[in-house]
């Protein structure tokens, strides 16, 4: 039996570059950033500088009582699922125990656990909200998808740091292969930007000052100048969906999820390994049986670390050979922050654009490419292009967690 | 406003509820309130009144009557009311 395919149907963003999915594409082929100066009240004395934040308002989604008892993490969420699920018109309804949610993020509900925190060792109240546990909680963000939308198929909730939602993905892909759904919203979230969780971040040191001309440019990603990581937050949403039932019932079908790597470096917390990369790409292209020269485009970490960013151009390099001279590479990470555990599924979502609507979004800010990152880019500007007929979007997580998807075109 | 007034008050915001239509003699799940609802929204309770409800009273109260009992009691043992 010839294996299920599996499409995507819906996607849904909120993101520092709009909540839907037409004003997140847009802002990537307008190369429009969405990092800023961090508010005081934010940063606190963290020492950071700039983040990609969302201007979010939970109404009309979330009524005013539900969202305060919801992180900020479950409210984007549910954002991005019911704009996903709407976009695909799938009718869960009709057999809502082959719906699953397969769901990523990193921290969890960062913003609920440092309120507690705050109080307990601040305030010296130890009396914290009933709540907490259920809103901090890893996998309160899919649980509550599911909730909402009454979706009792399989579940899942990975955290695997920078890669979680982009595993989230390629699982849901199996499950779906496997049979053991006929559909997953899948997809990842994160809200972390809290004045301690800042602390933290910025104690590692790969965090970007804000550029002193223009804060808005403070990622740059394989640019000479590049100095770090700025953090941001959000989620995507995809639905998944078995491409025949898909096809039978008229939906849209916007791609077709064909290959996922996986792979663990092995070797260190944060250092990043080419060899784990490259094994993650080489299982991704074989599994979906796309050939170098068909991918169009690369969606990079490409986080604007020192080292991470060289590591990464190196095994694109070592995968592809000579053909990577003609592969379009940008990180979107110089619009949208890095998303963390939401990272994956928002990357995978910016891979769709050339698959979509046959534009390449860009690395912006990249006026000065380092010869130590030898890859076709796609700098400063979006491309218009002929669609591709495959996209890859890579994702490497602290902890050595290596995850690739490979999407093609509907 | 009295204790009802108040709690029903409370409750109104909690669970965006018709404060005029909450029957204090309804149980708690005919109002939609499920028990986790119902524990997050006694330690509003408590703060408000500044009381506490001992876990032993909590699990006899089934409507907003019963908690207004308790509360009302409490008060006056903490010579509040």
């Amino acid at each position: 039996m010839a294996q299920r395919r599996v499409a995507v149907t819906g996607a849904g963003v909120v993101s520092p570059l709009g909540s839907t999915l037409e004003d997140f594409h847009r802002a990537l082929c307008d190369a429009r950033p969405g990092i800023r100066l961090l508010a005081p009240e934010v940063a606190r004395d963290s020492g950071v500088q700039v983040g990609a934040l969302i201007d979010w308002k939970p109404a009309p989604l979330i009524d005013e009582a539900a969202a305060a008892n919801l992180d900020r993490a479950t409210q984007f969420a549910l954002g991005a699922a019911a704009q996903a699920l709407a976009a695909s018109g799938l009718d869960v309804a009709r057999a809502p125990e082959r719906v699953g949610v397969y769901w990523g993020t990193g921290l969890g509900g960062a913003h609920t656990l440092e309120a507690a925190y705050k109080q307990i060792y601040g305030a010296h109240q130890w009396r914290v909200r009933p709540l907490t546990v259920v809103m901090a909680m890893n996998n309160a963000a899919g649980s509550n998808v599911a909730v909402r939308h009454g979706l009792r198929g399989p579940f899942a909730n990975y955290a695997t740091a920078c890669s979680s939602s982009a595993m989230a993905l390629g699982e849901a892909m199996h499950a779906i292969q496997a049979g053991r759904a006929d559909a997953i919203v899948a997809g990842g979230s994160e809200a972390l930007l809290t004045p301690a969780t800042l602390a933290a971040w910025q104690a590692l040191r790969t965090l970007a000052p804000a550029d002193a001309g223009n804060a808005a440019a403070s990622c740059k990603p394989f640019d000479k100048r590049r100095n770090g990581l700025v953090l941001g937050e959000g989620a995507a949403a995809l639905v998944l969906e078995d491409y025949s039932r898909a096809a039978a019932r008229g939906a849209p079908i916007l791609a077709v999820l064909t290959g996922y790597g996986n792979s663990c470096d092995a070797v260190h917390m944060s250092r990043p390994d080419r060899d784990g990369q490259v094994r993650a790409m080489r299982e991704a292209l074989a599994e979906s049986g796309v050939a170098p020269r068909a991918l169009g485009y690369i969606n990079a970490h490409g986080t604007a670390t020192a080292v991470g960013d060289v590591v990464e151009a190196e095994a694109i390099n070592a995968v592809f050979g000579d053909a990577a001279a003609g592969i379009p590479v940008s990180s979107t990470k110089s619009m949208h922050g890095h998303l963390l555990g939401g990272a994956g599924a928002l990357e995978f979502t910016a891979a769709l654009l050339p698959l979509m609507r046959g534009w390449l979004p860009p690395t912006a800010f990249l006026e000065q490419p380092d010869p130590a990152c030898k890859l076709r880019h796609v700098p400063l500007r979006a491309e218009r292009v002929d669609a591709p007929q495959a996209v890859m979007s890579n994702s490497f997580a602290f902890g050595g967690s290596n995850v690739v998807l490979i999407a093609e075109r509907a | 406003m009295d204790t009802l007034a108040r709690i029903k008050d409370l409750a109104s915001k909690e669970f965006s509820l018709d404060a005029q239509a909450l029957d204090p003699a309804a149980p708690l799940d005919k109002l939609g309130i499920d028990s986790l609802s119902f524990i997050e929204f006694m330690f509003k309770v408590e703060e408000e009144f500044g009381v506490s409800v001992s876990d032993e009273d909590l699990k006899g109260i089934r409507t907003l009557g019963d908690l207004e009992r308790h509360i009302a009691a409490a008060l006056s043992a903490a010579g509040k009311a």
